[in-house]
């Protein structure tokens, strides 16, 4: 008899004493525990923390195609055969809080991330790494704050002390937090501690391993994004010391205007598929086989006849170019359907790969004309060289040294590269397009509520915290 | 001298009683077992007509004072009750009879116990009654037949799963589905398909095995079950040895099955088709007889060949079992063992269903003490079937439905025709010959118990319990595709493992005290660890001649692999008491702790109590003959829910590629506090019985589910958009009522009438701040409203005047103009009430029963049938239902569909809106059987213990309005190309020898 007791209590005693018996980890993905508690899986956090800007809410697309649809660069071919149906608002400006930028989700997924990882560096072990770690998670903090910052709230110079609202700034990961909106001065302070910080900590020769070097952070992506911030912060000094540290690293070198487009049209650096040399700081690559590509809603089937085709772009555009200027052929009349004309910036990687392109956030000729408008607006010299240095490789006759020389070479330089209506709100000056039909929005005044989108508004249903932006539907 | 002492002894019982009647006596003797000759211990002995009593001792003596013509009751718990006059007797013996009824005990959670004892609500169905229903499954036997317990088949394919709810819908993201146990052992139910549309977990369990099911309704009955028990638990106790000579049962069955609606529902004729598609093309301007014209159809098309698909995609369905078993045993062993044979062929090309199933079932006295046994149930299932529960084109019900009358059945080779663009390129009848689509499953349940009573009435139990199953499946598109783009043939196959583990083990005490007070006493503790592994492999491109994975072009086959891992552990204890059979209370506290839970809340503690008061057993009622049963019951108690998917709680990264590296990104936030859904329920009931002849139930009961899980929304600036939170809550609320009547119950004639209805009414009182959720496109979750609630267009009706679809507008007025049409909450598709009813008829050897089933106050939303079978002539490459012929024809026309337009434009179809919406109320004459079993004497002189011959219709004839095959299409009213509730006839003989 004794030994059926000794039976079942070796059956009880087995179950009750192991106290692993009740934890069941998951097998095909990792526990947040797993993932960053070693420098692997820190490291590969990194690294993914990069993809979401390929979404088609970001780079991917929509931060490329909205901010070009609200300008003169864009235009809806409304009835003709590209029009698919999407874009209408974009193009209209007719937004509302039910419909508005998705921006919002990805961007503060990515500082998620990142603060993830910068939360538990600790368990890095490789204190070198761990800084480089660092350096990315400050870089994707700081551009994620700032592409949020700029497409939700109003520029810089709204307020003489930046003190309207921004976007929260969200340091650490907080399931429960309801944050407010920090101020813009306050957000932008935040961005520019964040890449002072990071172009301190990361090693000089350091990059990331991938098919694109030039698609993660480097000291000097997080320079030329210093740069940038400077200037929209209307720091004109800081903005040029900047520009002239990416410049005189001789890292990067300007594209001529054959590479810009070959005579043949046969080929263009827009259509590379990975950098070498040429003017690129940071861009984001465009692949198949990217967790976040956009297939046909991605910016190459948005941007080009052969997808929807809903993204076209206007001759108020086209006439910005002279006779000679290699950048005005790449924006093409389609043979099939004259009177549309079409960016040939994200045509495709060529035969192999048509449907995907990179996009480039940051590359060498926007540093020469940063410098060249913080030293007009500062009255220093070498501006007309910074100028001419553009014109030179593009075939085209040199703007004036004046702020309206400088927005013009930007307006050509940077067109269909999300500047424009930037600029034009950084600067103060009002939308206006030519080439539209009636019935479409041929101007957006400074100042307007336009010149910052909606909050989405699911985000105000759950977050009582957060001020609304006015003046929208 | 015999006659002599006879002499004396009479007369000193005549003097003695003489003097009895006079004074006070003091009696004593012993209470013993009929059976055994035992004494029975702390028996009551109780002076009939007054308060006075007294109890037996352990050795079941006992000593009283009472008048010498007093008459004493003798009773205790398992015992008839015995009066016995003590006639001026000094010495009073008594044996008792045991009470060991079975009917009279019932199958509760971790033990039995008497019927009049039960203080939660239980339902319960023997065997035999589930048995004579031809059914695959057991859970399909169960419909109707349970107040409160709902039975919705979602297919009539054989070898369905079914969507059991008790007592309503509790949850939004949680299980709505009630634990099954069978022997004492949790088991898994369900769909468990692999590559098939539709796979029940429990065909693999006999009906015919089954001796008994208990269903456990409210807290206190399910409230030992725990973090399992919100949405009702089902015991099922299978059939174990007697005690006898060995007895056979031998039995077999044939049945047919066909597709037919009782409402009328058909589809055109091609002649018919013709006519609407005629006046249809002329409605929108053009001309049928243009041989140019986008729509061609000259009168010609009724010249050539002609098919009926619904008729030609669908056959007559066969069925076929046979079994056999033995149930046998002496006073150490018994035995119960069977194995059953069970092939159906379903009503459309394609389709079938075959199990074996096998059961021993073993019990053995090892000593006098101690006991072990075994449950093994082997199962090995089979099942082919064809693309169904979708539109898609291979769907043969749904092709039927669609495909046009005048295309030909055959190609010019005579094989089957699939050269038919306005089906892309598909014939259900090709796929059905050419592809293959099945799943085989190799099942093995195996529980053994060892029992031990080192004293008497402790009972020391361990049951240990292994569930495996192994399934493969396998997919083949190896028709004929040449008229359409891709030739490629496609394998896809499926390999499942599902394992799990079972501990339970208990210590039970049940005695009675001082002959009045009743205990049970259970604690216990259960582990369970359950494990679901999955290999997939796709290969495009197999070689049409060896069609396996090595002829495919490696660079194309996928593969796939799943994990899946719970555990639980639990502690748990049951007490009841109760004093003198009429005061009982029940309390039960169960601590689960759970894999599947936040690392703060691993650990959840689950109670109840309740209690009732058996009136009829009171002095006043005692001897009032015709009151059998007046029991009171009240209940309330606090259960889980834990049906929910694994690894819910924690903070997952997922693999995420960019830029030519492999990254890890946040899949989904960590809820450390994740924790169960708390049904909170009340009940109180009523249980009564008369003159042995009527039996009801009656119960009120609310049923709260507290921190209902739902994906509250969270700010994104945390990362994620939602994180499933304990934040909800919803309710039900309902009555129940069944009875059951022996209206006639002589030898040679009995006549009985049973009856159940029951109440339920879902409303959700919290969404987390959220005034609706919705589910899918057209049901909501909707805040004060019943569980599912439908959203739809309101549509008026037809323009009498230029026949167009009007629609209601936002301000009351009517518009052409679908888009401004108003939405609104259009009904619910839960039904008001539900039950059935069955009558049993016997006359000698002749049985006549027959079974209802019933449910109302619900709406079915018919809208694929309705958007694309009745489209106002935007279909014109599918054919129409009959309904459709009602169209409007002439000004002043009304109540009748819109003017069909040949490619119409208007929306005026449109699947979701509320023209689809029909109310579900229906009638079911589920089962009707007339059998003849042979009479004893006639039995005798062929050495046979019962013949039994039988014909039974099931699912005869349905009284319903809805304008489909049937009325009944899942839990939420709508459901695209389901596999249709099918009529049978099934007859069968069964033999015992």
């Amino acid at each position: 008899m004794k030994r059926y007791i000794v039976l079942a209590l070796a059956a009880l005693a087995a179950f009750t004493s192991c106290k692993d018996f009740l934890v069941e980890a998951p097998r095909l993905s990792q526990s947040d525990d797993l993932t960053l508690s070693t420098a692997n899986g820190l490291d590969q956090s990194v690294a993914g923390a990069y993809a979401p800007l390929a979404s088609t809410a970001w780079y991917g697309a929509d931060f490329i195609i909205i901010n070009e649809m609200k300008t003169a660069n864009g235009k809806k071919y409304v009835g003709s055969q590209h029009d698919s149906g999407r874009l209408n608002e974009e193009y209209q400006l007719n937004y509302s809080e039910n419909n508005t930028s998705a921006l919002w989700g990805y961007g503060y997924y990515v500082i998620s991330a990142v603060n993830n990882v910068m939360d538990n560096l600790g368990n890095c072990g490789d204190e070198a790494l761990a800084k480089n770690l660092k350096a990315e998670c400050l870089f994707l903090r700081a551009l994620s704050h700032f592409d949020l910052c700029r497409t939700y709230a109003q520029p810089y110079n709204y307020s003489a002390d930046a003190s309207h609202p921004g976007v929260p700034v969200v340091l650490h990961t907080d399931p429960t937090a309801k944050p407010a909106r920090n101020t813009v001065k306050e957000v932008y302070d935040q961005i520019i501690a964040d890449l002072t910080e990071a172009e301190g900590l990361i090693d000089p020769s350091y990059v990331r391993a991938g098919a694109d070097d030039r698609a993660f952070a480097s000291i000097y992506a997080i320079q030329a994004l210093l740069s940038r911030v400077y200037l929209y912060a209307q720091n004109w000094e800081k903005a040029a010391e900047y520009a002239t540290k990416v410049i005189d690293s001789g890292k990067y070198t300007m594209w001529t205007k054959d590479q810009i487009l070959s005579p043949d049209y046969s080929s263009s650096v827009y259509w590379e598929d990975t950098r070498k040399g040429g003017e690129v700081i940071f861009e984001v690559y465009g692949h198949k086989n990217n967790s976040y590509d956009g297939y046909h809603d991605g910016i190459s089937p948005m941007t080009t006849p052969d997808g929807y085709g809903d993204a076209g772009a206007s001759m108020d555009l086209v006439n910005l170019y002279g006779e000679n200027d290699v950048r005005g052929g790449l924006f093409l009349i389609d043979p099939d359907d004259p009177g549309v004309i079409w960016s040939a910036k994200y045509a495709g990687k060529g035969i192999s790969d048509p449907q995907v392109s990179n996009v480039i956030v940051l590359r060498l000729s926007e540093m020469y004309l940063i410098r060249a408008e913080a030293n007009q607006r500062l009255g220093k010299g070498g501006v007309q060289d910074d100028l001419k240095m553009i014109s030179d490789n593009r075939g085209a006759v040199a703007e004036t040294a004046t702020l309206t020389g400088i927005y013009n070479e930007r307006a050509k330089e940077f067109a269909w590269e999300a500047h424009l209506w930037f600029d034009l709100g950084r600067t103060g000056r009002a939308m206006t397009r030519k080439d539209v039909i009636s019935g479409v929005v041929n101007k957006v005044e400074w100042p307007s509520y336009q010149w910052a989108m909606p909050i989405p508004l699911r985000e105000h249903n759950v977050n009582p915290n957060l001020s609304h932006n006015e003046g929208w539907n | 001298m015999k006659k002599i002492r006879l002499f004396f002894t009479a007369l000193a019982v005549l003097m003695a009683s003489v003097v009895a009647s006079a004074q006070t006596l003091e009696v004593h003797g012993v209470v013993s077992d009929e059976g055994t000759g035992e004494p029975v211990p702390f028996a009551a002995v109780r002076v009939v007509g007054t308060t006075v009593g007294a109890t037996a001792g352990a050795d079941g003596s006992y000593v009283i004072k009472v008048a010498a013509d007093a008459k004493l009751e003798f009773s205790s718990v398992g015992y008839k009750s015995v009066t016995v006059p003590v006639s001026g007797r000094v010495v009073v013996n008594c044996e008792l009879e045991s009470d060991n009824v079975l009917e009279d005990v019932l199958v509760v959670a971790y033990g039995s116990v008497k019927r009049e004892a039960v203080t939660g609500s239980v339902s319960s169905v023997k065997g035999e009654t589930l048995a004579s229903v031809p059914v695959t499954s057991v859970d399909k036997a169960l419909s109707g037949k349970l107040a409160g317990v709902q039975v919705t088949a979602t297919s009539g394919q054989p070898g369905a799963s079914s969507q059991i709810r008790i007592r309503g819908i509790s949850s939004i993201n949680a299980s709505n589905a009630p634990l099954w146990v069978v022997d004492g052992i949790p088991v898994v139910s369900g769909d468990v398909s692999g590559m098939t549309n539709t796979s029940n977990a429990l065909t693999i369990l006999n009906p015919n095995d089954i001796e008994s099911i208990t269903v456990l309704k409210d807290a206190a009955a399910a409230a030992a079950y725990g973090s399992r028990a919100a949405n009702g638990v089902i015991l099922v106790t299978t059939k174990s040895g007697k005690e006898g000579k060995a007895q056979f049962d031998a039995r077999v069955k044939f049945g047919m099955s066909w597709l037919q609606s009782d409402s009328g529902f058909r589809m055109m004729n091609a002649e018919e088709l013709l006519g609407y598609q005629r006046d249809a093309i002329v409605n929108a301007g053009l001309n049928p007889d243009d041989p140019t014209g986008p729509y061609y159809r000259p009168l010609s098309i009724l010249n050539g060949e002609l098919t009926n698909w619904l008729d030609w995609n669908t056959r007559l369905g066969k069925l076929q079992e046979y079994e056999i078993s033995a149930r046998g045993g002496n006073a150490k062993a018994k035995y119960f063992a069977s194995i059953n044979y069970h092939k159906n062929e379903g009503i459309a090309y394609g389709i079938d269903y075959s199990k074996i199933a096998a059961r021993i079932n073993a019990d053995y006295k090892l000593t006098k003490r101690l006991e072990t046994g075994v449950r093994i149930n082997a199962a090995y299932t089979d099942q082919n079937d064809v693309p169904m529960q979708s539109l898609y084109y291979a769907n043969p019900i749904w092709a039927g439905e669609t495909m046009l009358p005048w295309i030909p059945k055959f190609d010019e080779n005579g094989n089957h025709n699939v050269n038919i663009p306005t089906n892309s390129y598909q014939n259900p009848r090709a796929t059905a010959a050419y592809d293959e689509q099945w799943d085989k499953s190799y099942n093995f349940n195996g529980t053994m118990f060892l029992r031990w009573e080192p004293v008497k009435n402790l009972i020391l139990e361990t049951k240990n319990s292994a569930e495996t199953k192994f399934s493969k499946s396998r997919r083949f598109w190896n028709y004929p595709l040449s008229y359409a783009k891709s030739t490629e043939k496609t394998l896809q196959t499926y390999r499942t493992e599902l394992v799990q583990l079972t501990t339970s083990n208990t210590i039970s005490y049940a005695n009675v005290f001082a002959g009045y007070h009743s205990l049970r006493a259970v604690v216990g503790q259960e582990a369970q660890k359950y494990t679901y592994e999955y290999d997939y492999m796709s290969s495009p491109g197999v070689s049409a001649d060896i069609p396996y994975h090595g002829t495919a072009d490696d660079t194309k086959t996928g593969v796939g692999y799943g994990y899946t891992a719970e555990t639980l552990l639990s502690f748990f204890g049951i007490a009841d008491y109760n004093y003198d059979q009429r005061y009982f209370v029940q309390g039960t506290l169960r601590a689960d702790g759970s894999s599947l839970f936040g690392s703060k809340n691993k650990w959840g503690v689950f109670w109840s109590v309740s209690g009732s008061w058996n009136i009829s057993n009171e002095n006043f009622l005692r001897d009032v003959k015709p009151v059998d049963l007046l029991k009171i019951r009240a209940s309330y108690g606090v259960n889980g829910n834990n049906g929910i998917d694994a690894y819910k709680a924690y903070g997952l990264y997922s693999a995420t590629q960019y830029n030519g590296t492999v990254g890890m990104l946040p899949s989904s936030p960590s809820n450390d506090v994740l924790s169960w859904e708390k049904n909170k329920t009340w009940d109180v009931g009523l249980d009564f019985g008369f003159v042995n002849r009527i039996h009801g139930q009656f119960d009120v009961y609310s049923r709260l589910t507290d921190d209902m899980l739902l994906n509250k929304k969270v700010p994104q600036t945390s990362g994620f958009s939602s994180n499933f939170m304990n934040c909800g809550s919803m309710r039900n609320t309902g009555i129940e009522f069944q009875f059951d009547v022996d209206i006639f119950n002589t030898p040679d004639f009995y006549w009985n009438v049973g009856f159940n209805i029951a109440h339920n009414k879902t409303k959700i009182l919290n969404l987390d701040g959220e005034e609706k959720i919705e589910a899918g496109s057209f049901v909501h979750y909707v805040k004060g409203k019943s569980m599912y609630t439908y959203y739809l267009p309101d549509y008026y009706g037809v323009n009498p005047t230029n026949g167009e679809a009007l629609w209601v507008t936002e301000e009351g007025a009517l518009t052409n103009d679908f888009n401004r049409a108003r939405k609104y909450y259009a009904g619910s598709p839960e039904p008001k009430y539900l039950g059935g009813f069955n009558t049993t008829l016997s006359w000698k050897g002749l049985q006549l029963s027959a079974f209802f089933e019933f449910k109302g106050g619900n709406y079915v939303c018919i809208l694929n049938e309705g958007s694309y079978l009745n489209s106002d002539g935007k279909q014109m490459t599918m054919n129409q239902t009959a309904a459709a012929l009602n169209y409007w024809k002439k000004p002043g026309d009304t109540g009748c569909n819109p003017k069909p337009i040949a490619g119409n434009s208007t929306n005026s179809s449109y699947a979701l809106s509320d023209r689809w919406l029909e109310r579900g109320d229906y009638l079911r004459i589920k089962d009707i059987t007339l059998s003849y079993s042979l009479p004893k004497t006639a039995l005798d002189k062929m050495h046979m213990k019962g013949f039994k011959i039988y014909v039974s219709g099931l699912n005869l004839y349905c009284f319903n309005d809805v304008y489909f095959w049937d009325p009944e299409i899942g839990v939420n009213g709508s459901g695209a190309g389901v596999y249709p509730l099918t009529k049978s006839f099934v007859g069968g003989i069964e033999i015992s020898f």
